[in-house]
């Protein structure tokens, strides 16, 4: 079953494979897709959105050599446990190219600072909502 | 290269008297690759078909499947294809059970269930007479044929014209679980753009016989863009698009809020510096579909410029 929330538009710019990648790393985000948690076998999701068989296993690939999906072997494959964590240097270069490509955004609409700072806040909120008992 | 390749033509040319059908035409399919080959009616699609299928002798050139010549080879070489013709063809009277006995003894690997899986799947009645059968029903029947035999090679020839959606949905929902589970090379001609878009690993497209262009459906669709602009000098200018030249635009019309072209050799920096010649104002660009693209690089344009 294709996971909710997992659309790709052929009509995007973004290639399909980069789509469905992006797509599982949000779901992954967002827990709705929870560590240990099945993932859709390639078959079904390449069924499931009309897309060529290879393109879905392109995504995964990506996502399994990133460590955030891991195959078992006849099992299928799954949410990696513990999520990846990326030596220093490769966590402070992915986060600087994020920024750059926000910042970006926001200036080219003319927000400012503090209205991209709030839409930055909005964007985690969405991805987890904080847990009961827990601050903020 | 061809001991990979599933399909190959090599300057392959095919006349009909004085009008050449297909003009020297090279192309390879890779195995377990899907490839579209796209062009308007008349283009020579359906006569590189035949040649590959050895229906049909080549004026020139050559062609191969699985490195064998097609007009030599053919009945060896027909275990190993499946094929879905354009116009639905099969003896009047005979139902899809019965057409699934008779070819049960032309195939050595033939999968009867399997075939009658898809038929209950696809909702395709086992006892009707094929002639009595929806145009859907008839080419989901012919798929179903094409699959039992097991393929290494499905060639479909426009397999989804004149399929309403439905049948449609299920056809190329088939095709990519076949892909799924045994890798079978696709090679098909299709006006369905909007279907094919997903699955095809390459595209072709073929115009007056020649091949226009073939290339990673995914470079392609990176390389080409609508790019929508407004000029700040306009009174008198015949020359409109020159300043797209490093894009390279291959139509370009002028509109009456600005200018439009498709470029087929776009990348964000040239877009950029593009973006910030003088008098260029309001510069946009957007991806296109497969049928956008195929329109522009293949349609009929008196407002092409170049």
């Amino acid at each position: 079953m294709t996971p909710r929330g997992l659309h790709v538009d052929p009509r995007d710019a973004v290639p399909i494979w980069k789509q469905i990648e992006e797509g599982m790393r949000r779901l992954v985000a967002s827990g709705a897709l929870a560590p240990g948690a099945a993932v859709p076998s390639v078959r079904d999701l390449a069924r499931d959105l009309q897309v060529n068989p290879a393109t879905v296993v392109r995504a995964y690939q990506r996502l399994v050599e990133a460590g955030l999906f891991a195959v078992r072997r006849g099992e299928g494959t799954f949410v990696a446990e513990a999520p990846p964590s990326l030596p220093k240097p490769e966590r402070t270069r992915a986060l600087a190219e994020g920024a750059l490509r926000f910042a970006s955004t926001a200036v080219t609409v003319g927000a400012s600072r503090d209205e991209a700072a709030r839409a930055l806040e909005g964007a985690f909120a969405r991805l987890a909502p904080p847990k009961e008992g827990e601050k903020k | 290269m061809s001991a990979t390749a599933a399909a190959r033509t090599e300057r392959l040319t095919v006349r009909y008297g004085l009008t050449t059908a297909v003009d020297a035409v090279s192309l390879d399919v890779p195995k377990g690759s899907v490839f579209a080959l796209l062009g308007r009616n008349g283009a020579g699609k359906s006569s590189l078909l035949r040649c590959l299928l050895g229906w049909q002798k080549a004026t020139g050139g050559r062609c191969e499947l699985f490195g064998e010549d097609p007009w030599n080879r053919r009945a060896r070489l027909m275990e190993r294809v499946g094929v879905v013709p354009e116009e639905p063809d099969a003896p009047r009277e005979m139902t899809p059970r019965q057409l699934g006995a008779f070819c049960a003894r032309l195939y050595p690997s033939w999968d009867a269930k399997g075939y009658e899986a898809r038929l209950s799947r696809f909702g395709v009645p086992q006892a009707t007479p094929f002639v009595r059968l929806s145009k859907g029903q008839k080419g989901l029947t012919q798929l179903s044929l094409a699959l039992a035999s097991s393929p290494d090679l499905l060639l479909l020839d426009d397999p989804t014209l004149g399929l309403d959606p439905v049948a449609r949905h299920a056809f190329f929902d088939e095709i990519v679980a076949e892909l799924a589970d045994r890798g079978t090379t696709v090679f098909l001609t299709t006006h369905d753009l909007a279907g094919v878009e997903r699955i095809a690993d390459r595209v072709g497209i073929l115009k007056d016989g020649r091949l226009l262009l073939l290339e990673e459906t995914e470079a392609l669709k990176s390389r080409f863009r609508t790019v929508r602009y407004r000029s700040e000098v306009t009174e008198g200018r015949t020359d409109f698009g020159t300043e797209l030249d490093e894009l390279e635009p291959v139509r370009v019309k002028v509109r009456g809020w600005g200018i439009e072209a498709v470029v087929s050799a776009f990348s964000d920096e040239r877009f950029e510096r593009f973006a910030a010649k003088d008098g260029i104002v309001d510069a946009e660009a957007a991806p296109l579909s497969l049928e956008e693209l195929f329109l522009a690089v293949a349609g009929e344009g008196k407002d092409t410029i170049r």
